[in-house]
């Protein structure tokens, strides 16, 4: 990464992601025919990562969701035929975010401790070389040597690991922020996620 | 026409490429299919995003040390949320130990103000309802309490590091001490320990400090910019200092669960590495802890900053339980 993009990722990991399961539990709670919220996640950081410069948000969890909003906006007009309901949902959502709620949620996000928990519930070849490499930052090469395998055996669990993060962390995780309205859908992702996890 | 791929997929896709990218600089070839693949798809550089930004903090798995034993960490089967109140605290200790402290921390009050806290060696990070973080360091905590005019949040004790989300409507207060720090958006720390006085230091935007009691005068603190409060309300003059952007970002490492240091001496070293665990850095050699040490080391982890230090150095280390003590082969001989 350059030093550009290692900025823009660091931008968007402590003032992005960790609104990402309150936006995930707002999608959800109105879900629209055809709109997969997942999708609506992953476009809505593409047109983060491709924003010429973050630095005039001053508000990020707003600017997210209302980016959120466009690309829904967009996906419902692609649409070859909408439901009519569909746009009454859509003038809803765009106040769903304004209800009263308690005012400030601290479930933790104690992210060093998460980190540990997500690695040690990785496949054991995968968790290996990720202590390793993140723990004892080791290059992947040397790491490759180490474990007697080939590098690009080593990359494959990299990438292994870094997708184990995203489910941990990214779908349905327990480390962000939620609101109460979103905590029963969180359970159930969590739920569904820990018997993901548990066939590894 | 082909299937679209799922969120699914790209997510693969998205974190292949973050590990080819971490392995080393793609050759023009792979470049023109990295580059394909981020315009295959609209959901392609969100994806790429995304798993760039947790590998990122997954690097701050090095500050579990080597001493990382994963096992410890295996969960036992049991739910995972038992409910809003059970709030579990970090602890960046590898050792098994150290698992039987994850424990439930007390139940905040929300009509007096939250109060969020952490223990020795535990970082919290706090969203707040507004798009704030609030990033507690080790043994901190703050009280947080909003309502329609204002964002209040006092430090009680600790450091705290804020990222203020703009409202010019309603301010952004942090209280420290009968003091008062306003801001409609900043990025800041705050530092409250026992022995020293209070130390701001702002890395964005800008933060005004209320000076004298009720008068309306503020003085206003910019980017980079660093402010001791004395102690005596009124009387002594602050001046804040402009300070380089590099020792901004040392100053900050904590957030990372690093410690960095650049010509502090080592004792200053070893009082610092105190506030993150029991562990003791003893000098016992008055050369040796006016020596200076520069470096980035991880924070849990004092046995491996007192072994740099003994090689660096020449010096010998001792372990005595909690106790780490370092002497000059010289005066030890």
């Amino acid at each position: 990464m350059s030093g550009a993009d290692r900025e823009r990722t660091r931008w968007f990991l402590r003032n992005i992601l960790p609104h990402e399961s309150a936006l995930r539990g707002w999608l959800s709670r109105r879900p629209l025919p055809g709109v997969d919220v997942d999708d609506v996640i992953q476009e809505a950081y593409s047109i983060l990562a491709e924003l010429e410069t973050v630095e005039g948000i001053r508000y990020p969890r707003a600017y997210l969701f209302q980016v959120a909003r466009s690309v829904i906006t967009r996906h419902v007009r692609r649409a070859r035929i909408v439901p009519i309901h569909t746009v009454d949902d859509l003038e809803r959502l765009e106040h769903s975010d304004d209800a009263p709620s308690p005012e400030q949620h601290t479930i933790d996000r104690d992210e060093l401790r998460q980190l540990a928990r997500a690695i040690a519930a990785m496949p054991l070849k995968t968790r290996e070389a990720f202590i390793l490499r993140r723990v004892k930052d080791l290059p992947q090469r040397e790491i490759a040597a180490r474990m007697r395998i080939s590098e690009n055996t080593v990359e494959t669990h990299i990438s292994r690991g870094v997708l184990f993060l995203i489910d941990w962390f990214g779908r349905g995780g327990n480390k962000r922020s939620q609101t109460s309205k979103t905590l029963e859908a969180e359970i159930a992702g969590i739920d569904g996620r820990a018997r993901h996890q548990s066939r590894h | 026409m082909a299937e679209r791929d799922t969120s699914r997929d790209i997510d693969q896709a998205a974190s292949d490429w973050t590990a080819r990218l971490d392995r080393g600089p793609l050759t023009p070839k792979e470049t023109d299919a990295f580059q394909a693949w981020l315009r295959a798809d609209p959901r392609s550089r969100g994806a790429l995003l995304r798993a760039q930004a947790l590998s990122m903090m997954s690097e701050s798995a090095q500050a579990l040390g080597d001493g990382f034993n994963p096992v410890a960490f295996e969960e036992a089967r049991r739910p995972r949320f038992a409910g809003l109140s059970r709030r579990q605290a970090l602890t960046w200790t590898g050792s098994a130990a150290a698992v039987a402290s994850l424990v439930a921390l007390g139940v905040a009050l929300p009509a007096a103000g939250a109060v969020v806290s952490t223990r020795r060696g535990e970082i919290r990070l706090v969203p707040l309802k507004d798009g704030s973080t609030v990033l507690l360091n080790t043994e901190s905590s703050v009280r947080v309490k909003y309502d329609d005019g204002q964002r209040r949040v006092t430090l009680l004790q600790g450091e705290a590091y804020f990222s203020v989300a703009r409202d010019e409507r309603r301010p952004f207060v942090v209280e420290v001490d009968g003091r008062r720090l306003r801001t409609a958006q900043a990025a800041f720390r705050v530092r409250k320990l026992d022995a020293d006085p209070v130390d701001v230091l702002v890395n964005e935007g800008q933060v005004d400090l209320t000076v004298g009691g009720r008068t309306t005068a503020s003085l206003a603190l910019g980017a980079n910019t660093r402010l001791t409060l004395s102690d005596s309300r009124d009387g002594a003059v602050e001046q804040p200092r402009l300070i380089a952007p590099e020792a901004v970002t040392r100053e900050l490492a904590w957030r990372e669960g690093k410690l960095a240091f650049e010509g502090e001496t080592l004792k200053q070293a070893a009082e610092t590495f105190a506030r993150y665990s029991d562990t003791r850095i003893q000098i016992r050699d008055p050369d040796l802890a006016r020596e200076p040490v520069t470096g980035l080391f991880a924070a849990n982890d004092p046995v491996g900053f007192g072994r740099a230090i003994a090689h660096v150095f020449d010096a010998r280390l001792a372990q005595d339980g909690d106790t780490i003590v370092l002497t000059r082969r010289a005066a030890a001989e």
